[in-house]
């Protein structure tokens, strides 16, 4: 299996009137192989949507970027090399389908720009898009296909998003909470769409949410972000059946289910730090139980098969 | 046994809808007791209702019909101030804390607003305000912060704070956690369960999300178009769910994420009938048409397994040579096979992926369908053998169906202009195909089954001669969906798969314009199948009930009458063989019935021996006259035997 996409030590500045204000990506470090998909997890303020971003080059003029991104066989890449692989071969699905189309243009029109743009032959975009809507569940093609979003529900727009991203067919599909804005039931339907294009289609994912479950039930490997840093990644399995990191199983105990007595939920203390400029250490020390002295410097990487987790606490 | 606090009686809620004399009905007849000290969780998906139930039961919206009574006291037809007393019982959290609070307010003011309303002295409300910031976890300095200065998780706290600020007794929490992070959630549904036993409070809780309702809730109301469809303790509805719908959406929810299935990458609009695509296509139709959904029974019939000795070992004659049975199915390419003696299962075998509830494409077996549903209507006096299908369609007037009648159709005796080649892309069943979106189309031309039908023209006189013709069923289809004036899936559902106890949902593919495709386009499980035939078979009795008229099944077992002449193909395979209401008829002593579907499915009834066989097939060419010998000899060897 080749890499797709190689992250390494990617950090995040902003800056305010000449002086760095936050740092909210502290060195991050992803690998996503062909066909694989990678779920982020963590929490709002941990910085998932801004990996995204800036693995894009879509980061406002006020950031500074630091360390690598390696993507396919282009190599090392900056953002001024994104503008050409964005949008065709790293394509991207937003939370939000009501606000990520033009309120204005049908749907048709708006899946024509798209392939126009790809340059795709005249004479057969007509065909794609009727093939691309229909993979992804939408039948009744001729009325998608006329809708304006409004007319559309959140799921039927959501899986519109998803066809406009599979267009170009993509090497990477960046997906950043797709079903956040949709009710459970829906937003499982669309969960298992992804997961069974991706597999039929054999692209690679970045598929990023809070939601823990969502993660687990659609990603071969997953990363739990914590305040601008991976703390704990590996194959998904592992991860969430022996999760090794504090934070980690912080998050997994949060869960809410039958099984667990009624107002005995492990609730973490506290919140994400809000900014995490000159924070030194481990970034979860504050919040967690089993911090002491020792966790005020960097915490060592720790291996445990094919775990890797950042903490004083998990003996290797 | 605790109280009841909240009694809500058959409440309804009805909406005008615009440009339409019409209501609609958010909330239908609901009626259920909240205890003191429980707590209620409410499921089910976007627009069943939830949410307009819980206002009406708060007093927020007046039920058109039904009533409230909240800790004995009737929420209607009070004074105003002895309502806002009433209320007084009842608090409030939503979905989106930030959005909840007035920006402008402070936590302060936030909490203490429902007192000031009340008209509390300042001392209490001071008092109050500081003893409630402080049970819900936050410190008395943020008093004086506004919302958007505070976190997600400490919004809702304040909501929570301002909710119990008059001391209620029953509180609504609609989708309480949705807007928050898993860490945030689990604090705040810590807190909810810490407030409710410290105060004896009893929630009313909506939420999509089912771990939310099965870790908090003590009772669960499932909840669909209106109705709760099933009610129980969290335990049984989310463990032992009993109705479909509670099952479908919990198994949506719990599914490993491969239900979906993504088209095959060889995928061909125009060619997956033929094989190899069918043994996919065939199984997974829902994947690329459109379907409306056909439901199974509320309790739906077990059949008793009584396995038939000798099947397995059974040595078929077909073609000249000598077949066992794995060997005679693998070379008809069978996907599920099901043999019912005495209305138990003798055998029962699936190939090709499928298992009991995987659900298979009937093609023409459809049309048999359609003949039974068609006989309840006719018994009612709903449709009228001898008029024209135009007399039902007026789009149908000017064409064929303007002549024919109905009688005429259902036994394929319409004389029409219209080749039924499977294989030739110009024939007009390619264009029947292209019409019910079975083919690509990208032609002005056929679009759905109502510009394509009116242009049939006749060809000869009706009545006359047997011509196998799939747009008479599509054609009748339509007409019984229009005569009732709902969709044909329904009707299938309300008179053949609940009354008969189908164990699964079975669907049914629509044209773009939503019109069913009744010449083929019904998937159902081999099982379910079985329970139609066994039904067929039993003159129209079972699970208790007459299902089809009595009549109507010895009438179809006759067959048509001899002076209707038969093609060849039909005559060479069963010399006696006829079609009628739907339905072939080998015209043999046994008086054997079958119904049959191109690329080898069927269903094969013979009385005499009290055996029903149901075949699922994805043969990779529509139609082959070996195959149909092969199929006859299968049968009748099944059926001889002891």
């Amino acid at each position: 299996m080749s890499t797709v996409l190689k992250v390494s030590n990617l950090e995040v500045d902003f800056i305010a009137a000449g002086t760095v204000i936050n740092t909210p990506l502290r060195g991050i470090n992803l690998e996503i192989s062909s066909g694989q998909t990678l779920g982020i997890v963590g929490e709002t303020g941990c910085g998932k949507t801004l990996t995204a971003t800036s693995i894009m080059g879509l980061l406002p003029s006020s950031a500074i970027q630091r360390g690598s991104i390696e993507f396919a066989e282009h190599g090392l890449v900056n953002a001024a090399d994104m503008a050409d692989i964005r949008g065709s071969e790293i394509t991207m699905i937003f939370q939000n389908p009501q606000s990520a189309f033009n309120p204005i243009f049908t749907i048709g029109t708006q899946l024509h720009m798209v392939a126009v743009r790809r340059q795709i032959a005249r004479n057969k975009i007509e065909q794609l898009l009727h093939a691309r809507l229909r993979s992804v569940g939408l039948n009744d093609v001729k009325r998608v296909m006329n809708s304006y979003p409004h007319e559309l529900s959140g799921g039927m727009l959501q899986r519109c998003m998803i066809a406009m991203a599979l267009i170009s067919t993509p090497k990477l599909l960046i997906a950043d909470e797709p079903t956040t804005a949709l009710d459970a039931t829906i937003g499982h339907q669309v969960l298992g769409l992804i997961r069974s294009l991706q597999q039929s289609e054999g692209f690679a994912m970045l598929f990023i949410s809070h939601d823990v479950s969502a993660v687990a039930k659609v990603s071969d490997v997953m990363a739990v972000v914590y305040a601008g840093r991976v703390v704990e990644s590996g194959p998904t399995q592992d991860v969430m059946n022996n999760p090794q990191h504090p934070y980690t199983k912080g998050l997994l105990g949060a869960i809410p289910s039958a099984k667990k007595p009624r107002g005995e939920l492990t609730a973490i203390t506290g919140n994400v730090p809000s900014s995490l400029k000159a924070l030194t250490g481990c970034s979860f020390a504050k919040r967690c139980t089993s911090a002491d002295a020792q966790c005020l410097g960097e915490p060592p990487i720790i291996q445990i098969k094919e775990q890797v987790i950042a903490c004083w606490k998990v003996a290797p | 046994m605790s109280k009841s606090v909240m009694q809500i009686s058959n409440v309804s809620k009805k909406f005008p809808i615009r440009d339409s004399k019409n209501l609609f009905t958010a909330v239908d007849e609901i009626s259920i007791d909240l205890m003191e000290g429980e707590v209620l969780g409410v499921v089910g998906e976007s627009g069943s209702g939830k949410s307009t139930l819980a206002r009406c039961a708060f007093g927020i919206t007046t039920p058109t019909s039904g009533s409230i009574t909240i800790l004995g006291q009737s929420l209607a037809g009070k004074s105003r101030k002895s309502t806002r007393e009433l209320r007084s019982n009842l608090g409030f959290v939503f979905q989106d804390p930030a959005g909840s609070i007035n920006p402008r307010m402070s936590v302060y003011d936030a909490i203490s607003e429902p007192l000031k309303l009340r008209g509390d002295s300042t001392d209490h409300i001071n008092e109050r305000v500081t003893f409630l910031i402080d049970r819900v976890g936050l410190a008395s300095n943020q008093l004086i912060r506004k919302s958007h200065e505070l976190s997600g998780g400490q919004c809702q706290r304040v909501a929570i704070a301002r909710a119990l600020a008059t001391n209620p007794k029953i509180v609504l929490l609609d989708e309480p956690t949705s807007s928050l992070d898993l860490s945030v959630q689990a604090q705040i549904l810590n807190l909810l369960e810490e407030l409710r036993r410290d105060f004896n409070l009893t929630y009313f809780m909506i939420s999509h999300n089912l771990d939310v309702v099965a870790h908090l809730s003590d009772r669960v109301a499932v909840m669909k178009d209106g109705k709760f469809v099933e009610v129980g303790t969290s335990t049984a509805v989310l463990t032992h769910p009993e109705h479909p719908f509670t099952r479908e959406l919990i198994s949506v929810y719990s599914q490993d994420l491969d239900i979906s299935p993504a088209l095959p990458a060889n995928f061909n609009l125009d060619h997956w009938q033929d094989g190899p695509l069918n043994k996919w296509a065939f199984q997974n139709i829902s994947a690329f048409l459109p379907i409306e959904e056909i439901a199974p029974a509320i309790k739906p019939v077990d059949l008793i397994s009584a396995p038939l000795a000798g099947i397995e070992e059974l040595s078929i004659a077909a073609e000249g040579q000598e077949y066992s049975l794995p060997q005679i199915l693998a070379e008809t390419h069978t996907d599920a096979l099901i043999v019912l003696r005495n209305g138990k299962v003798a055998f029962e075998k699936y190939f090709n992926g499928m298992h009991q509830d995987s659900v298979h494409l009937l093609q023409s077996v459809s049309k048999s369908i359609l003949g039974a549903l068609y006989s309840n209507y006719i018994e009612k006096g709903v449709i009228d053998l001898d008029k024209t299908l135009g007399h039902y369609v007026p789009e149908l007037k000017s064409s064929v169906y303007g002549q024919a009648t109905i009688s005429q159709a259902l036994d394929m005796t319409v004389a029409l202009s219209f080749s039924e080649d499977y294989t030739d892309s110009n024939s007009e069943m390619a264009r029947l195909d292209r019409a019910c979106g079975w083919r690509n189309n990208f032609t002005d031309q056929d679009q759905g089954l109502s510009s394509f039908l009116p242009t049939l023209t006749a060809n000869g006189s009706h009545g006359k001669y047997f011509q196998y013709c799939s747009a008479n069923t599509d054609a009748l289809a339509w007409v019984i969906s229009r005569v009732m004036g709902k969709p044909y899936s329904e009707l299938i559902e309300a008179e053949l798969w609940k009354p008969m106890g189908a164990s699964n949902a079975a669907s049914i593919t629509l044209d773009q314009e939503g019109l069913a495709v009744g010449n083929g386009g019904i998937s159902c499980t081999a099982h379910d199948l079985a329970l139609f035939g066994q039904l067929v078979l039993n003159e129209g009795s079972f699970n208790g009930q007459q299902i089809l008229p009595k009549a109507w099944v010895n009438a179809t077992m006759s067959g048509a009458s001899k002076e209707v002449a038969v093609p060849a193909y039909l005559s060479s395979l069963y010399p006696e063989g006829s079609y009628k209401n739907q339905w072939w008829v080998t015209g043999s002593k046994a008086r054997e019935l079958y119904a049959v579907g191109i690329y080898g499915q069927y269903i094969w009834i013979d009385p005499s021996t009290e055996t029903v066989i149901v075949k699922m097939s994805s043969i990779p060419i529509p139609v082959d006259p070996a195959h149909s010998r092969m199929h006859m000899s299968l049968f009748r060897a099944i059926s001889a035997l002891q």
